[in-house]
């Protein structure tokens, strides 16, 4: 589990803002921090990461004290077992995949890993090519094997997909959970795409000007505030069938399966399994009283 | 679903309920009535940038420009497309705000005569409309 607690007077492109934020994350959990530019997600992040260091403040990882400035804690780096993911890739460009990944060994460490992350990530045909050689998808699968070589606990990802187009995107939110899952990460997600954040996480912080203005779950802090339906569920797509000029897509909601009418262009980017929001105002349902 | 952007041009607030208007462009503006008011939606300010959304099942066409029917939003539109099935046909819709998609009985649009580049009004009723920011 982290618990964290963080106080820093930043200096923003709008003038002077103090970010104050508590987090308590379980360890395993996938969280997203959302919220405008400068609202303090990165700053946050690169506290977290050591990177950057907080006015006042405690971070504590599964009991292990990180940074406590009342008591002058502050470790390296180094020693916090995070990995770090940015939107630009940050990789050496003048060697190879494998050699960026194993340059970020510690010393005496089994080279396994590198094969296990470089199977689970797909890049076996890549392995020799230098960075300038790949796409922006493949560059950033190099780097997420390269924040996970030293097999850190947490890790972290400032907006790592928003310079990819929606299907590598998808992609990749693929991998990315994959890792999690099998290194059971807890992980912090800087994004600001809807779709990402209900897909992946389980919790979600929305910052505003350098506090928490809202925390909780992803679908319930998404639908209520900002559609006007107010018939709103969460539910998961188990069938999509093509009828005439419509489709049906059949979603069950909780315990039960509801039917929804559907045009071709809002299923396109829709699969068996993805979660979804059954939407209707509350103008039209209508109430049927249950004889007892 | 149909889509379209536009700002808060009108809020009229009675307790809970409020009528929205929402201007997608220089003649088109499109009303929706929400159990939502400015106090508990902070979207709804006007000038505020929102999308509207409604379903293609709740589009209806009307072949006359001023017909007596109680359905406030109205639009004018050329058929562009006419897809048919057996039991609903799809047509797609050109207007000033973009392509509306409208889906009909067959019955309907064989009554009517409806085909490709006739003239029509596209119809929305006020409670079939959503707001989105």
């Amino acid at each position: 589990m982290i618990e964290a607690y963080v106080h820093k007077k930043l200096h923003t492109a709008n003038g002077e803002m103090l970010l104050d934020i508590q987090l308590r994350i379980e360890k395993g959990q996938f969280v997203t921090l959302y919220g405008s530019s400068g609202a303090g997600k990165t700053s946050t992040l690169r506290i977290l990461a050591g990177l950057l260091s907080a006015d006042k403040g405690k971070i504590v990882l599964n009991g292990n004290t990180w940074l406590d400035t009342d008591n002058k804690i502050d470790i390296t780096p180094q020693k916090r077992r995070i990995g770090y993911v940015f939107q630009d890739y940050a990789l050496f460009p003048n060697m190879t995949v494998r050699k960026n990944l194993e340059y970020a060994l510690e010393k005496g460490q089994d080279k396994n890993i590198i094969k296990e992350l470089v199977d689970i990530v797909e890049l076996e045909d890549l392995q020799d090519r230098n960075p300038e050689t790949l796409s922006g998808g493949q560059k950033q699968r190099v780097a997420l094997a390269r924040a996970l070589v030293r097999t850190p606990e947490v890790l972290l990802l400032d907006e790592p997909l928003s310079a990819l187009d929606q299907k590598m995107r998808s992609k990749l939110q693929d991998y990315i959970l994959k890792l999690h899952k099998q290194y059971n990460l807890t992980t912090i997600l800087v994004s600001h795409d809807v779709g990402e954040i209900v897909k992946m996480s389980d919790k979600i912080y929305c910052l505003e000007d350098g506090i928490i203005s809202r925390e909780g779950n992803p679908i319930t802090i998404f639908t209520n505030d900002r559609l006007s339906g107010k018939f709103q569920f969460a539910g998961e797509v188990i069938a999509i069938v093509q009828e005439e000029v419509i489709y049906i897509v059949t979603v069950l909601v909780g315990n039960n399966v509801v039917k929804v009418i559907a045009q071709e262009s809002e299923i396109e980017n829709l699969a068996i399994g993805d979660k979804v929001i059954v939407a209707s105002k509350a103008f039209n349902p209508v109430l049927v009283k249950v004889e007892e | 679903m149909n889509v379209f952007s536009g700002h808060i041009s009108d809020i009229q607030v009675n307790k809970s309920l409020s009528m929205v208007s929402v201007r997608i462009s220089e003649r088109v503006e499109l009303k929706t009535i929400l159990v939502e008011t400015p106090e508990t939606a902070s979207y709804l300010s006007v000038g505020n940038i929102v999308n509207v959304l409604f379903k293609e099942t709740e589009v209806i066409i009307s072949k006359e420009e001023y017909p007596l029917i109680s359905v406030q939003n109205k639009i004018k539109a050329t058929i562009e497309e006419v897809k048919k099935g057996l039991l609903l046909s799809k047509l797609t819709l050109k207007t000033e705000i973009g392509a509306v998609a409208s889906l009909i009985a067959t019955e309907v649009l064989d009554e009517m005569a409806l085909t490709e580049n006739q003239e029509v009004i596209v119809m929305v009723k006020i409670n079939e409309i959503m707001i989105s920011r």
